[in-house]
């Protein structure tokens, strides 16, 4: 198979091409076009065909991970959105949560109502309620929600949420205004709650359905100019985009629920990391990509992506109560900017110098040093090889920027403060991957870290030791991880319903047994439904269960995975031990004599694409071949808490072999990344080309005394 | 008992062994405390039973040095943020800090021990090092129930003994082991023991945590260094509190008398709140003096662990706004450091054991409100218009008898606050030291036997002002069978006020449902029993204007019509705003027209009052300006 893999990033739109049977990958990296990022992909497209010398119409798939929708959010640009709500309820999406983001604050604003995504002129109500139970209270007047509608028809609404109160317990009446909004206002994007997401909680859902009014124009729009775009220029299979839970939907599914493209763009990353540790033999990773302003931090256990709280699911400041992989982001990067604080604390971000100035070194008027300028001032990047040498470098300036705001307030030396900013840096990364892994009882032991970004393998030999994973993995393109991991990926979409139910009347009632192995059939009709629609074959598609639950009286669900099949005693006994140790897993704690409760069940629905082989590079011997060693020059590293001179090897990353080993000090550069091999670290190039950086038993000492 | 010690000594600064730490190493330490404080209350919080901790985070939790001194604390309600160094001081006078051992669990929660009232209970550990006693891991939360005459909420109590049981420094485990008998004592004596049960075990593993990852850094850096580091800490966020004292000229600032509405018990008799800020170089003092003799219900404030938290709240929000900061400064005990309290012996701010003293709320958001207010001469950028700086904390209850518990919902009601100047007034939000979480109505008509019927902004409009305040909420619950209904409330009589020339806000209102009738109820309630399909109305305050109305940029009225947050009518007399009410669009040459006569007729020192221009059928609206009922317009 031919295909591609398009990941758009904030400044770069990277391009992975792969022919499965000839063994052939290319990449391509071009500058993004944020006004409208297809002309980028498309052009970036065209241009791979042109390398790999085929005809666009010989591609089997091309794979897109994209930021459009979280661009239209954070930038709130999206469309004008009417709403449709429960008399009394009207101000749901105004109140939130009542909750301030911040304690000690008169200034702040709340970003939901400062910027909503619906207007409050544009939420009306109509008078019907429906309990708790499911049952009418309150039946709805048709004349009433005809007249609503007409309303925001008039008002030149783009997109209309329906939202109305337990719509997840009896759809009937969120039917009907519908049906309604099709009858009198065709023209208008349609976003049912119960459609979207049959859950409870009111506000997170519509919030949730609100943002799928919001970015639905935009997002349909852009898919299908780049859908249409490709099939002009041949491609037959049109595009594939990739989805908050980390699987891959075709633009129809996307078009109807473009709320799962939020958060489309870090989880790719992730992915190709699982993959990248996968061929190295690695099931468990924590992915670390370091970019010029931020880093996101992703952890698999067994290959297995982890899902996020419900209560961190969130896209800027909104609530989106849709499964989204749990990646982690924080404000940290090459252009992360060092300074000292009016109360003296020396501090490295969240600010950033950006692609303009950037950073000193860059010679483009930046005069405040950042992580990037440290690390030329240490010697590990060098102007003859960086980018190739077709970017000036200017090290005087860095240790200038350095010298003036770190190192003489300090009273430091250049080599000291550029060593202090990289380790405030690294301990914020430090601090963040621990919340990630450790602390949600994940045993780093049994990690591999997976550096990538054009920054990742910077700074992963240094955090490595600190958080005690097993080694550091350096993938063949550290910075176009996200790419391939497109490319991994299989399609998937999640369904689910809220069903309340505790396992002891599961247990003691056969109808409450048989109630919920329908529920969970309807589910899963509705994901083959939407196989057959993307005409994937049955035999294919793989079925998972998963059920959200927690000890009765506790209010917030984990999510359990629960065996496909008959619901009997032992299944029950079964997804309750799993539940235990899910729940000590997060709180260190068990509660096996209380009884569970089941919030909401989920069907995961895989359809299962051939995957990526890896390719082999070609074997050598232990000793790198001479040409690959470009020069050597003294840099600067830590020993026993200062920075100490080396003599240190510089080692060109394509020419190594399968088998080379390379002893620190030494740095191996390549076009768009840079890996570090420390004192005391020793790197090792598989057979697939991935570099593995592994520290010594005295350099784990040191790290875990202080220094 | 009725010795009890003074708590309220400030320890004054650290005398254990210093050692200097490289700028690095402290910066990556600061990292290190914040992640532990949050990661505590993350751990409480999400594994809780009750939705007062769960949903609305009423809890805090932190890591303290052996004489209570702060090293750093959660991001959870600030009410909580600041009392936990005094239980701790609390209940080292009852336990002997060197008796401690590893594996002890203290409980705590004497009101005048140091706790911030009763139904929040501490849970602390100790962390010991090598022989010495470094400090605790605590936390405190919110309880459901403690044991008092009513559930839930008490406002209206004879004594302390009467709003709960007191624990006073007992030691929940011993070395690990279980105290049996107390923990039968605790929990028999509760009535929602499955709850209480369930939230004190998520207390007691938030603070293993925290123990066991300070112990990380221990074995890391050492004691000397993460000690050290700590108290570098409190120095600088007392240095970056002090420089912004320092920008103030010094003087006294005095805030207009507010009244809270009464004691719960006593009704129409009104409550003093009387406020002087005092700033003299880089410190401040807030004085007291002159407020309300202490009542004899529990409408009285503990002083330390609740008025002083409200002081140094206070200060810090107006002069370290997170939301104007570069870079985050921590909480910890130099923000203490900074803010002193002066209120007498015997008034509802420090009052004599053993008074009740459960409902202290709306007395400590009065005090904030107040200094903020005080402060507005001064730091007139900084500053919010008078907010809705009160709640409305309610407590549904009823017995189960197939379970032999009793259901217990508490339900914090949000507020608003005032303009300020360049931004409108949040509407509908937890104010100032309230910072919960609501609970999802869909979560609570399937959990509880009640229904919720409305939940949105109030149908009155928004204060006027050239930046307007915020809007309340009314929210309807009805009970679907027998119970009862508490609450400890306020602001049904004074409303917020405007600055400025901005209008000053409206006042709460809390309505009993009957059938087809209704019967406007006080904000204070203790008891009150309810039939099925009773429902009890809550509508919280509008918070004032700021800055003259007339200033108002049109079109910004205009948007406030559309989304109803004013009126046509209120457009034209408060704002001289001139809209078609056909087009909905401003009369330009109208407004600048109406806008000239009423800025001649109204003077300088006009002071609006919203109440004045709506509909409201309320019982007993006073003016903050004349102490004299305000004829509502019908």
């Amino acid at each position: 198979m031919k295909r591609i893999g398009v990941d758009v990033g904030g400044t770069f739109t990277d391009l992975i091409y792969v022919d499965d049977q000839k063994g052939t990958v290319l990449v391509h990296k071009t500058p993004s076009t944020p006004a409208d990022p297809s002309i980028a992909t498309v052009d970036g497209i065209r241009t791979l065909c042109e390398m790999a010398k085929i005809k666009p119409s010989e591609l089997d798939q091309v794979f897109h991970g994209t930021t459009v929708a979280t661009n239209i959010v954070i930038e709130h640009n999206g469309a004008n959105v009417g709403m449709i709500t429960t008399k009394g309820y009207r101000d749901i999406i105004h109140i939130a949560r009542h909750k301030k983001p911040m304690n000690f604050s008169l200034w702040q604003n709340l970003p939901w109502q400062a910027y909503p995504i619906a207007r409050r002129r544009n939420r009306l109500t109509v008078n019907e309620r429906i309990l708790a139970d499911g049952s009418v209270q309150i039946p709805l007047d048709e004349r009433e929600v005809r007249a609503q509608v007409r309303k925001l028809k008039k008002a030149n609404v783009d997109s209309v949420a329906v939202c109305l109160l337990f719509s997840f317990k009896n759809p009937k009446h969120e039917r009907m205004v519908a049906k309604i909004v099709r009858e009198e206002f065709p023209q208008a994007y349609l976003s049912v709650s119960s459609e979207v997401i049959p859950q409870y909680r009111e506000y997170e859902r519509f919030s949730t359905v609100a943002l799928n009014a919001f970015v639905g124009p935009k997002v349909s729009a852009y898919v299908k100019r780049f859908d249409s775009e490709l099939r002009k220029m041949g491609v037959k299979t049109g595009i594939h985009l990739m989805t908050s839970a980390a699987g891959v939907a075709t633009p129809e599914a996307s078009v109807d629920k473009p709320v799962n493209l939020l958060m489309s763009g870090p989880i790719a990353g992730v992915v190709g990391g699982i993959w990248a540790g996968a061929i190295a033999g690695e099931p468990n990773v924590i992915t670390l990509d370091v970019g010029g302003t931020s880093a996101d931090i992703g952890l698999a256990q067994s290959g297995k992506l982890r899902m996020k709280h419900l209560l961190d699911t969130k896209v800027g400041p909104y609530q989106a109560m849709i499964p989204m992989v749990d990646v982690d982001t924080i404000g940290a990067g090459g252009g992360s900017i060092a300074y000292i604080d009016s109360g003296g604390i020396f501090r490295v971000g969240p600010r950033s110098a950006g692609a303009m100035p950037g950073p000193a070194a860059y010679g483009q008027g930046g005069t405040e040093p950042t992580a990037t300028d440290a690390i030329v001032a240490l010697g590990w990047l060098r102007p003859e090889l960086f980018l190739g040498g077709k970017k000036d470098l200017r090290v005087d300036l860095a240790k200038k920027a350095i010298d003036a705001k770190i190192a003489k307030p300090l009273k430091l030396s250049t080599q000291e403060a550029a060593l202090g900013i990289y380790k405030v840096l690294v301990h914020s990364m430090v601090d963040a991957i621990e919340q990630s892994s450790v602390r949600k009882g994940f045993d780093p032991r049994e990690f591999a870290l997976i550096a990538e970004g054009g920054g990742g393998p910077l700074f992963s030999s240094a955090i490595a030791p600190e958080v005690g994973v097993k080694h550091v993995l350096v993938p063949n393109y550290p910075g176009i991880t996200a790419a391939l991991g497109l490319l991994t990926t299989d399609m998937v979409y999640e369904y689910t319903q809220t069903s309340y139910v505790m396992c002891s009347a599961l247990s003691a009632s056969p109808k409450e047994r048989a109630t919920l192995e329908k529920q969970f059939a309807v589910l899963e009709a509705q994901a083959l439904k939407q196989f057959a629609k993307d005409k994937i074959d049955k035999k294919r598609v793989k079925i998972e269960w998963i059920v959200d639950a927690r000890y009765e009286g506790q209010g917030y669900e984990l999510r359990v995975d629960a065996k496909k099949g008959k619901v009997t005693e032992a299944w029950i006994r079964s997804v309750k031990e799993a539940f235990h140790d899910i729940h000590e897993r997060e709180f260190s704690r068990r509660f096996e004599e209380a009884d569970v409760q089941f919030a909401n069940i989920r069907v995961r629905a895989i359809g299962q694409m051939p995957g990526l082989k890896p390719k082999t590079i070609k074997k050598g011997t232990a000793t790198p071949p001479k040409g690959a060693l470009k020069l050597t020059a003294d840099a600067w590293f830590e020993k026993n808490g200062k920075p100490a001179k080396f003599s240190t090897r510089f080692y060109e990353r394509t020419e190594l072999l399968a088998g080379n080993r390379i002893a620190g000090p030494a740095i191996i550069t390549q076009f768009d990344s840079t890996s570090v091999v420390p004192p005391g670290y020793s790197a090792e190039v598989d057979r697939h080309g991935n570099l593995i950086i592994k520290y010594s038993a005295a350099v784990a000492k040191a790290a875990q005394s202080g220094h | 008992m009725a010795d009890l010690p003074d708590v309220g000594i400030n320890p004054g600064k650290p005398t254990r062994k210093r050692v200097k730490v490289d700028p690095i190493t402290l910066r990556v330490l600061g990292g290190a405390f914040d992640a532990i404080a949050q990661e505590m209350a993350g751990v409480l919080f999400r594994m809780s039973y009750s939705s007062i901790i769960r949903e609305s985070e009423d809890l805090g939790a932190g890591l303290f040095d052996a004489d209570g001194r702060e090293l750093c604390e959660s991001e959870s309600t600030p009410m909580h943020i600041g009392s936990l160094p005094w239980y701790i001081r609390g209940f080292l006078h009852r336990i002997d800090k060197s008796t401690l051992k590893e594996g002890d669990v203290i409980i705590h929660n004497h009101p005048y021990l140091g706790a911030s009232h009763t139904p929040d209970i501490a849970v602390a550990v100790p962390i010991l090092w090598q022989g010495e006693v470094l400090g605790f891991a605590a936390v405190t939360a919110h309880v459901l129930d403690v044991g008092g005459s009513y559930p839930g909420i008490n406002a209206d109590a004879f004594d302390m003994y009467a709003e709960s049981k007191i624990y006073n420094g007992l030691k929940w485990y011993e070395e690990g082991v279980l105290n049996e008998d107390l923990d039968r004592m605790v929990f028999d004596n509760v009535r929602t023991e499955t709850m209480n049960r369930g939230d004190m075990e998520a207390m007691k593993a938030a603070c293993i945590l925290g123990r066991d990852r300070f112990y990380r850094l221990l074995e890391k850096y050492g004691a000397d260094t993460c000690m050290s580091a700590a108290y570098d800490w409190m120095d600088y966020s007392e240095k970056r509190l002090r420089d912004e004292i320092k920008k103030l000229p010094d003087g006294e600032y005095v805030a207009p008398t507010a009244w809270l509405d009464d004691d719960g018990r006593n009704r129409d008799v009104r409550l003093r709140v009387e406020t002087k800020i005092i700033v003299k170089g880089d410190h401040v003092t807030i004085d007291l003096t002159g407020s309300n003799a202490e009542v004899p219900t529990g409408y009285n404030v503990p002083f330390e662990g609740s008025l002083l938290v409200a002081a140094y709240f206070a200060i810090r929000t107006i002069l370290l706004d997170q939301d104007r900061l570069d870079e985050p400064v921590p909480q910890n005990d130099g923000i203490f450091r900074c803010v002193d309290v002066i209120a007498p012996k015997g008034t509802i701010f420090n009052p004599n054991f053993p008074r009740a003293c459960f409902s202290r709320f709306n007395q400590c958001q009065r005090v904030v409100d107040n200094t903020i207010v005080a402060l507005s001469k001064v730091v007139p950028d900084l500053v919010t218009a008078g907010n809705s700086a009160a709640i409305h904390f309610c407590s549904y209850a009823g017995f189960i008898p197939e379970k032999g518990e009793y259901w217990l919902y508490l339900e914090v009601n949000e507020g608003s606050y005032g303009g300020r100047k360049g931004r409108d007034g949040m509407d509908s939000v937890d104010c100032l030291m309230a910072n919960t979480r609501n609970n999802p109505i869909e979560e609570l008509d399937m959990r509880f036997p009640m229904r919720t019927e409305r939940y949105e902004l109030r149908d009155e409009p928004a204060a006027p002002g050239q930046w307007r305040g915020g809007v309340g909420i009314v929210r309807v619950n009805r009970f679907l069978e027998p119970g009862a209904y508490s609450c400890e409330g306020d602001r049904h009589t004074d409303p917020p006020r405007g600055i400025f020339g901005g209008y000053d806000g409206l006042p709460a209102m809390v309505r009993h449902h009957q059938g087809k009738s209704h019967t406007e109820i006080p904000a204070k309630v203790t008891g009150l029993m309810c039939d099925a399909g009773d429902a009890i109305e809550l509508i919280e305050p509008n918070g004032g204007g700021y800055g003259n109305p007339l200033k108002r940029d049109p079109k910004l009225v205009r948007e406030d019509v559309l989304d109803d947050f004013t009126t046509v009518e209120l457009a034209r007399e408060a704002y001289g705003v001139v809209i078609d009410p056909k087009t909905l669009e401003v009369d330009l040459a109208k407004t600048k027209r109406l806008r000239a006569q009423l800025q001649k007729k109204r003077g300088r020192s006009f002071q609006g009052e919203l109440l004045s221009l709506v509909k409201l059928p309320h019982r007993m609206a006073v003016s903050p300006h004349t102490g004299k009922a305000v004829a509502a317009k019908r």
